[in-house]
């Protein structure tokens, strides 16, 4: 009996310590965000095993919003009452992370967004809502700070994607080249997933902008290049905001995607500390190389479970430490601020990209920088 | 005027496939009265079936179609037999739940396949163009596909109206029962059109598919379209899928420009409306009472 007792005594004081940290994780893992999904999916099964190894014991509860901002919203109802995990790492888009913003707040559980890009996220004064990656602003502002600096553009044209994403990056962006005394000749967003631009961009080209300013996910990314080089639109630069200008896909299509500059939270060739480790056991687990979300991701969830574990598994003190904390990782000097209208934003530095000979190569700014701009565009072939 | 002719050429070769994809729907309802909600999900089987039959076989997308078109067509009539057959009597509820599952397991499964990675056939002219002068260029692999459609819808008219299973299939569409005491083997009718149906989605994808990008989900985009276009020519009217696949494309590569790319969905939809209001049997539609 005493035995018995003695064990259980012990059980009672060791199960905090022992105790798994329940954490939430929304992404979206299957419909068309899926391809970046995967990413998350993967950044945060690393950061599972190096917390692992570290002794943080991690039970993870994964939710797939399959790209939807309701859907997302009843994983974290879910996540928040049912399951009581300790924080929430995710969702991946814009529009989902906006929409479970306001669950997080009314639930009080700390939402760590690792690369959604919209402003708005963390401009509502929400005390439990943190993001990592730098909001579509830094997008717009570091690209046209390049092109800025590389030559003397005077137009600019936009096209984009009219979702959160979409807008809102070229609504900063519209803002920012008004200070800058550059004119916006052409201003078009779309529906994503037409099959054609062509009409646009034929528009685009008849006012022969010295920028092209372009917003969109993966596959329209590549589309949209190609049906440029169709109907021969041939500016100064081509700027890529974001997702569907970075990844290894659009990369391999060298034919249209050499020389188009575009802009990353995070790239393995940076001197963040454990940056090019990542990128390596990354590409060796997953047969494939990391985008910045992948990287994104790894980091909050490091900073969440780590913080979950200091706070005891308690929400409010794990509030209160990710407020108070300062990280140095992966996406380098990590600290959530308020600045500028932000509330909880780590005021990420923004890497600007060109691809050379089918690579992304970090041109700016200089002390990252891997290779020399090539700028102008060069003629079509 | 270069913009214009532009947008209009892109309209019209865009167009040539849609109406590709409404043909096979609107066959498909005719001869059966079954509403394909997975049409866009036979569509995105053909352009996974292209798109392994060009990385593996290395067989061009275009010279593919002819390997596609019968192995779609056999794919077809397969659903048709082991599964539309037995709803045929059903409530139309039933019928439209069974095709939307068919669709969900198609698209599931070519995710647990493929993964739900984009796909992109490059090919040499993926953006090659033919310039035809006053700024205006024509995509190569765009112009090559409406040719295609073109000869296809051209072959299948011939069928419909020329030979003795085509003059069957459009007895079985215009009254079935009056059809079978004809002695014609409706259900047999109803298989081949239902093959068509799926060969005609399955080319469409095939010939698309150098042009634009293969996801796992790709199929939702079309069904509704192609849905779009079949009410707007008329249900059941092969003549006025094609005028409205043609209608659509225009409207779309118009309104565009003339109006803004994120209003062009909006555009298309008023149009619809606009028609089922005025005509509400659709532009070639017989109405049915």
């Amino acid at each position: 009996m005493r035995k018995h007792l003695l064990a259980l005594g012990a059980t009672l004081v060791l199960t905090p310590c022992l105790m798994a940290q329940k954490i939430g994780v929304i992404n979206s893992m299957s419909g068309p965000e899926a391809p970046i999904g995967e990413n998350i999916t993967n950044g945060i099964k690393l950061a599972e095993e190096d917390l692992k190894k570290k002794g943080v014991n991690l039970q993870l509860v994964w939710e797939d919003d399959t790209g939807k901002p309701q859907i997302s919203m009843s994983a974290m109802e879910k996540l928040a009452t049912r399951e009581n995990v300790v924080g929430v790492v995710g969702p991946y888009t814009s529009a989902c992370s906006n929409a479970v913003a306001k669950l997080a707040e009314k639930y009080k559980v700390p939402l760590l967004i690792p690369a959604a890009a919209k402003e708005e996220i963390t401009r509502q004064g929400l005390a439990h809502v943190f993001r990592m990656n730098a909001p579509a602003d830094k997008y717009a502002s570091s690209l046209i700070d390049a092109a800025a600096s590389l030559g003397k553009p005077k137009t600019i044209a936009f096209i984009y994607e009219n979702t959160d994403f979409g807008t809102s990056t070229s609504k900063t962006a519209k803002d920012y080249v008004a200070t800058k005394g550059i004119q916006v000749v052409a201003d078009v967003s779309y529906p994503k997933g037409s099959a054609d631009y062509r009409s646009t961009l034929a528009q685009i080209k008849s006012k022969n902008p010295d920028l092209v300013f372009m917003v969109s996910y993966v596959a329209d990314a590549i589309l949209l290049m190609r049906q440029s080089r169709e109907v021969g639109l041939q500016p100064q630069a081509f700027l890529g905001a974001g997702a569907g200008f970075t990844t290894v896909e659009f990369a391999k299509e060298r034919a249209i995607s050499d020389n188009v500059i575009s802009c990353t939270q995070w790239t393995d060739d940076v001197n963040w500390p454990g940056a090019k480790d990542f990128g390596a056991r990354y590409k060796a687990k997953f047969g494939k190389e990391p985008t910045y979300h992948a990287a994104c991701a790894y980091a909050s969830m490091i900073i969440m479970a780590e913080t979950a574990k200091a706070s005891g598994g308690d929400r409010t003190k794990t509030r209160a430490a990710l407020k108070s904390g300062k990280w140095n990782g992966v996406m380098g000097e990590v600290k959530f601020a308020d600045y500028d209208g932000f509330t909880n934003q780590n005021n990420h530095q923004m890497l600007v990209q060109q691809i050379i000979a089918g690579k992304y190569e970090t041109v700016l700014p200089a002390q990252f920088a891997t290779k020399k701009a090539i700028y102008p565009f060069p003629k079509w072939k | 005027m270069a913009v214009f002719l532009q947008s209009l050429i892109s309209g019209i070769l865009i167009g040539g496939v849609y109406a590709l994809i409404g043909i096979g729907l609107t066959l498909i309802f005719g001869v059966m009265r079954v509403i394909n909600f997975a049409h866009g999900d036979i569509l995105m089987v053909g352009m996974y079936l292209t798109y392994m039959i060009f990385t593996l076989l290395g067989i061009d997308p275009f010279v593919s179609v002819l390997i596609t078109f019968p192995l779609m067509f056999l794919f077809g009539g397969f659903l048709q037999k082991v599964f539309i057959n037995r709803v045929l009597d059903a409530l139309a509820q039933n019928q439209i739940l069974l095709t939307i599952g068919l669709g969900l397991i198609m698209s599931n499964t070519v995710m647990l396949i493929f993964t739900s990675d984009y796909k992109i056939l490059s090919t040499s002219y993926s953006s090659a163009t033919i310039k035809v002068g006053g700024g205006v260029s024509v995509s190569t692999p765009l112009l090559i596909s409406f040719l295609i459609t073109a000869a296809i819808t051209a072959a299948l008219y011939w069928f419909l109206l020329k030979t003795d299973t085509g003059q069957a299939i459009r007895a079985t569409a215009q009254d079935r029962d009056a059809a079978q005491l004809m002695g014609i083997n409706v259900k047999r009718m109803s298989i081949i059109a239902f093959g068509l149906g799926s060969a005609l989605a399955g080319t469409a994808g095939a010939l698309i598919s150098p042009t634009y990008y293969i996801f796992p989900q790709v199929g939702s985009v079309f069904t509704l379209k192609a849905f779009v276009i079949t009410v707007l020519g008329g249900m059941g009217s092969v003549v006025g899928a094609t005028l409205g696949g043609v209608l659509i494309g225009i409207t779309e590569s118009m309104s565009a420009v003339y109006i803004s790319s994120g209003w062009k969905d909006v555009v298309v939809f008023v149009l619809f409306l606009l028609v089922l209001l005025f005509k509400p049997s659709g532009l070639m539609g017989k109405s049915r009472t």
